[in-house]
């Protein structure tokens, strides 16, 4: 069943990246935008996936302010839009979030921030609620893929009604979450209407006028909390002077305890589904029939902030608990004993826990690069490059980047020094070496990575003169997040025709002194090129150019494969040693063996074996 | 009826995602309520991935504990090994006769364990705490269904052959709507043959 097409009162299995995609056509959005980032990736992958035919604009942007900048524009002149990121990518976005406060909206505009308890997937544990006391703008939160779908609606709603942005905040437990999801109306997509010139509202040069904007702002979300009273999201269940006040996924954990301890009366359990501004009215009437108070949420304490704030503002004499008093976490994800522990140290009670083996010890298995990956051959190409060239390895630092290859730290290849934030490596490569730093630097950057932020660090490298050598590892897509489009690519996924980038023109646009492209298959010609260029002057661009390995073998299935003659293997581990390819074991035999169904046929353990005993194995 | 916690251990690419939607998506179609937990997004072929799959009449929580599965279905030996300890009082465990060493235990980082090893280990674990072991022939049986990838089917057969809480039809809709055309007919093919084993062949004691 199409999940964005199926007719309303269907009943189906949603992941909530997918429930938010239905809600975003049901509430009638034209523009689709966004960065990828887990774990926000499958709104757009969905409408990418299910929307051919709906007459939408759904498509990646360069990077998430570029993406924001997209639907603010949509929204200003009317349309109805929904842009997606990660929490980082907010940070990203915060330049131009914070200015469409002031100027406000015409068309709903819907902004989803996807946090990563746990972190998961994701560099901080950025609790991205305090965005919203940031920016003023309103914040929402589901606790499921039901919620997902229809906050996405209500948050359009209440953005035409307030002319705010406004923003949909979720953690990886409703992102990646399967559940059942009710289908609702849909509504025409909603596209440009009108845009009239305004100065006042629309240029933040006028210091005049943002302290008007400012002003107004507030008024706008003094309706806030009025407007959404009639959409019940926030909410109370059972009864006592005991309450639970909680949200997202948090309320889920609440629910599943309270059935594990057999309560039904007896604690009051309060959910808020609007973070910002914080619902005080509602709020005060609870706090009033309460004694004590548990917060359970997701990172910082932001709610238990804003109760204990509120207590005091009403001189109620209410004891507030949560993670200032250490009940929960404030790091990792909560789960579900962690709040039933909570739960039953704030209700004294003593129930029997489940119990049940000490863990086994099992050897760790942290995602490596794919078999055939170009990127293991660009960086044993670089590392290779670097000895040759007479350098000791810890002689020289390797900037990394944010991307699969940020997977070569791991053993064997231990490549990147660094890993930090989009684009980083080009910037932090040149401040060490401005600092005095004698070596050679090297930044190692994805293509995707280069066009969201990495560009103007190259800039600044070259213009500044700073010598570096920069390795630019161009697979064609988006890899780590799911294989999304470039700006190198002709098409967009609805497929909509679009100028593909050459990323050579662009860093000789910009004055490299050295620009070369090489495919990182030929690791002959990788290390040379690495050896000549990493002792030269100035700003030096390595293009190592070659497929996502994986995304290749979907498109086009696999040419050829490798095995192991077990007779000629000599078990030096060559071939797993330099490679680390996870296709490669050790049988119980003590030889080296292909699990040949994972073989990519890059041919590079093939290569690097002394003995000759990988052979290639043609198709089929 | 009781929430039922199923925890499925397998390496990226194998299956376990699909499987667990395939369970979530039959699971609707009966009507009865469901909430999956998955690891998405990062490079996660080759990595170690769990699923959380939660199906009864009321759920809340996306996922669970240790010690509060009731079953584990697993695609490769040393996850099970490593999700042992979330097995719950009298569970059980349907897992594929599959190691696949990953690149620590290669590099002798980290041990690289005999698949017998692997076996005792989890089977004294499981006796601990009066489960049960069934170690499936599952990629000999999906190939021939068609294919080695349909091994997390031939698990889901076995599974629902003791425990009924899928029927047939929803699982077959399930499949067909993730997996259309051959690939469909090859699952649902595995799906049965896994269903019509003779599963105290392969109970391990
Ligand atoms: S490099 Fe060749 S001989 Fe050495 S372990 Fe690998 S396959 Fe065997
Ligand atoms: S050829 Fe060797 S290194 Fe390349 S994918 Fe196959 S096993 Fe891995």
């Amino acid at each position: 069943m199409n999940p964005l097409k199926a007719p309303p009162g269907t009943k189906i299995a949603l992941m909530g990246n997918e429930a938010i995609a239905r809600g975003a056509i049901e509430a009638g959005t034209y523009v689709m935008t966004g960065y990828p980032g887990t774990p926000s990736s499958e709104v757009l992958m969905t409408v990418h996936e299910f929307g051919k035919g709906l007459d939408i604009y759904a498509e990646w942007a360069a990077n998430e302010r570029v993406a924001f900048e997209i639907a603010l524009g949509a929204a200003i002149g009317g349309a109805r839009a929904l842009v997606t990121m990660k929490a980082p990518g907010a940070n990203v976005a915060a330049d131009p979030i914070l200015s469409a406060a002031y100027s406000g909206v015409d068309g709903g505009l819907v902004i989803l921030i996807a946090d990563d308890p746990g972190p998961i997937t994701t560099q901080t544990e950025q609790d991205s609620r305090w965005f919203a006391e940031l920016s003023k703008l309103p914040m929402i939160t589901p606790s499921n893929p039901q919620e997902a779908k229809d906050f996405v609606v209500i948050a359009h709603e209440l953005s035409e009604a307030v002319n705010l942005p406004v923003i949909l905040r979720t953690t990886t437990r409703v992102n990646h979450t399967v559940g059942p999801v009710e289908t609702g109306e849909i509504k025409p997509p909603k596209k440009y209407v009108k845009f009239v010139r305004n100065p006042p509202r629309f240029v933040r040069a006028g210091m005049v006028w943002n302290r008007e904007r400012h002003a107004w702002l507030l008024q706008q979300l003094g309706k806030v909390e009025d407007f959404l009273s009639k959409y019940g999201l926030n909410m109370v269940e059972g009864s006592g002077s005991k309450c639970v006040v909680t949200e997202g996924v948090g309320y889920e954990y609440v629910m599943e305890a309270l059935s594990k301890l057999g309560l039904k009366e007896g604690v009051k359990v309060v959910k808020l589904g609007l973070l910002y501004p914080f619902p005080k009215r509602f709020m005060s009437e609870v706090l009033r029939g309460c004694d004590e108070v548990l917060v359970v949420e997701e990172l910082d304490p932001y709610i238990e902030f804003k109760v204990k704030e509120l207590a005091y503002e009403l001189k109620l004499d209410v004891k507030v608990a949560g993670k200032a008093e250490k009940l929960l976490p404030e790091v990792g994800e909560l789960t579900p004993s962690t709040v039933l522990k909570a739960m039953k140290g704030f209700l004294h009670l003593d129930v029997h826990e489940s119990e049940g083996v000490e863990r086994l010890e099992a050897p760790p298995r942290p995602p490596p690069l794919c078999p055939s990956c170009p990127h293991r051959n660009s960086y044993i190409g670089l590392i290779f490059g670097i000895l040759k060239a007479g350098f000791r390895r810890e002689e020289v630092p390797i900037f990394g980047d944010i991307g699969c290859y940020a997977l070569s730290v791991n053993p064997p290849i231990n490549a990147i020094w660094t890993e930090h934030s989009m684009g980083a490596s080009i910037g932090m490569a040149m401040g060490l070496k401005l600092s005095g730093f004698k070596g050679p630097v090297v930044a190692t950057i994805g293509d995707s990575t280069l066009f969201h932020a990495g560009l103007p660090a190259l800039a600044e490298a070259i213009h500044k003169k700073v010598d570096m050598l920069v390795l630019i590892l161009d697979n064609e897509v988006v890899a780590m997040t799911g294989h999304q489009s470039t700006l190198t690519w002709g098409k967009t996924e609805l497929g909509r025709e679009t100028k593909p980038l050459s990323i050579e023109e662009v860093v000789k646009g910009m004055g490299a002194d050295t620009v070369v492209v090489v495919d990182p298959y030929d690791i002959d010609r990788m290390i040379s090129t690495v050896k000549e260029l990493i002792r030269k002057p100035g700003v030096n661009v390595i293009i190592a150019r070659a497929p996502c390995a994986l995304h290749a073998a979907r498109l086009y299935g696999v040419q050829k494969r490798y095995t192991v003659i077990p007779e000629r293997c000599k078990e030096c581990m060559a071939c797993i040693k330099i490679t680390g390819c996870p296709a490669l074991y050790i049988g119980e035999d003590h030889k080296v063996h292909i699990l040949v169904e994972d073989c990519l046929g890059c041919g590079l353990c093939a290569k690097y074996c002394p003995f000759d005993a990988i052979v290639e194995v043609s198709k089929g | 009826m009781k929430n039922m916690n199923i925890l499925i251990a397998s390496v990226g690419g194998q299956g376990g995602l699909t499987l667990s939607r395939v369970i979530a998506l039959a699971a609707v179609g009966d009507g009865k309520s469901v909430r999956t937990g998955e690891t998405l997004g990062m490079a996660q072929r080759f990595g170690s991935v769990v699923s959380y799959v939660r199906v009864g009449d009321e759920i809340h929580s996306p996922v669970f504990d240790p010690g509060d599965a009731d079953v584990i279905l697993g695609l490769e030996l040393i996850e099970v090994s490593r999700n042992v300890h979330y097995l719950r009082r009298g569970g059980k465990i349907y897992t594929a006769d599959e190691v696949k060493p990953p690149i620590s235990s290669s590099l002798g980082i980290a041990e690289n364990p005999k698949k017998s090893d692997l076996i005792s280990r989890v089977s004294s674990k499981v006796k601990e705490i009066g489960g049960e072991l069934y170690v499936i022939p599952a990629r000999e049986i999906a190939v021939k269904a068609g294919n080695y990838r349909a091994m997390n089917m031939v698990l889901l057969g076995a599974f629902n052959a003791s425990y009924s809480l899928l029927t047939d039809e929803s699982v077959r809709k399930a499949i067909y709507q993730l997996l259309p055309g051959r690939k469909g007919d090859i699952s649902v093919n595995a799906y049965m043959q896994g269903k019509s084993l003779n599963l105290k062949d392969y109970r391990k004691k």
